[in-house]
């Protein structure tokens, strides 16, 4: 197992050089042109970040093969990703605003100009839109807002709230085997769709809560939970500097409910809403 | 009151935004095609090695989340399939 893993090390540590040397561009984020230098934080790989400006615009980036980061190894990857997020929260906290780029954003050579000639090209032809995402995000950031309920205590107030869950409850004790059994799946299909129907009326009012905390609010699927918990609610907000505490009592106030839990994270730079 | 006691970023909250999201500059001086996570691919790949490497203490809390997601599904909390919970909401 052992030399499966430095097998695999060796193989990302092979990223041909060869093709071109290092003419493409790696970019981690676009922010205004304000000078002050590179943030003072080392790139992917320790590579030092470099600030390609043109007009009101700078894109942080380093010189790369013209090829993608790519690799098996979640240790590598791990540490790329952690590299790419130290460069664009630096540029953030510097910046006040900022627009992060997908991880793997390589410019290449194109037409005769080198890649950071044809980064600047692209910057001059988007800079309207550029600007007015970078306005539009400043001061604000980005949190996730993860809601959990535990099944077992909430399927118990589905079947405490409901006179029919009830009413089988007690017949089942009283029916012989056979019929019993039949019950009993009568009884789980009552307390699925109790619960379902309990979902979906608490994420519209959890959402609701949430958005009117948030600028924007993105919505992703449920993860799996942990200990038992299921996640309800898989949300990134965009949230001003001044309604960060009403959103954080909101996931305290919910905190509070029997059988929900919240995970409030952040601030991160606004990576879901660029 | 969990999220006090869990307030730190995780590795998989930036997994989800660095590789996920983020702007994805679509133009053809580009070389990776926008929309298309390279590494996200590779790493979904990856998880079936994940054994190895939490036998070193790596990845741990990456482990424990996607484990105990695992578990926390065959414990009856497949009365919520993610999907049913989502109408209604975009």
């Amino acid at each position: 197992m052992m030399e499966d893993r430095s097998q695999g090390q060796v193989q990302e540590q092979a990223r041909p050089e060869g093709a071109g040397g290092e003419a493409g561009l790696y970019v981690y984020c676009i922010g205004p042109a304000l000078g002050g230098g590179c943030c003072g934080v080392t790139g992917i790989e320790g590579r030092e970040v470099d600030a390609v400006v043109h007009r009101g615009l700078s894109a942080l980036v380093h010189p790369c093969p013209v090829q993608p980061y790519q690799t098996a190894n979640l240790e590598v990857t791990a540490s790329w990703v952690q590299a790419h997020h130290r460069v664009v929260e630096a540029a953030w906290k510097q910046w006040g605003t900022v627009l992060p780029l997908s991880f793997n954003t390589i410019i290449r050579p194109e037409g005769g100009l080198s890649a950071a000639d044809a980064l600047r090209m692209w910057l001059e032809h988007e800079e309207g839109a550029l600007q007015a995402k970078l306005d539009a995000l400043r001061g604000k950031a980005e949190y996730s807002f993860q809601v959990f309920w535990d099944p077992v205590v909430i399927g118990r107030q589905v079947a405490e709230a409901s006179p029919d869950v009830k009413r089988l409850e007690e017949e089942v004790q009283s029916k012989p085997r056979g019929l019993a059994y039949m019950y009993r799946q009568r009884l789980e299909k009552l307390l699925r769709e109790g619960m379902e129907a309990r979902a979906a009326q608490e994420c519209r009012e959890l959402y609701g809560r949430v958005a009117r905390c948030a600028e924007r609010v993105h919505v992703s699927r449920p993860k799996e939970g942990q200990e038992g918990q299921v996640m309800l609610l898989n949300l990134s907000c965009l949230v001003s500097t001044g309604m960060v505490a009403a959103l954080e009592a909101e996931a305290d106030g919910l905190s509070g409910r029997e059988g929900f839990s919240v995970r409030f994270v952040g601030p991160f730079p606004p990576y879901s809403f660029c | 009151m969990e999220y006090r006691g869990a307030p730190q970023a995780t590795l998989v909250d930036l997994l989800d935004r660095v590789l996920e999201r983020g702007l994805v500059l679509d133009a053809d001086i580009v070389i990776c095609l926008a929309g298309v996570p390279l590494i996200g691919l590779r790493l979904r790949a990856a998880l079936a090695g994940m054994e190895t490497m939490t036998k070193y203490g790596l990845m741990q809390d990456w482990d424990r989340e996607v484990r105990a997601g695992a578990q926390s599904l065959q414990k009856g909390a497949a009365l919520l399939a993610g999907q049913a919970v989502q109408p209604g909401l975009h």
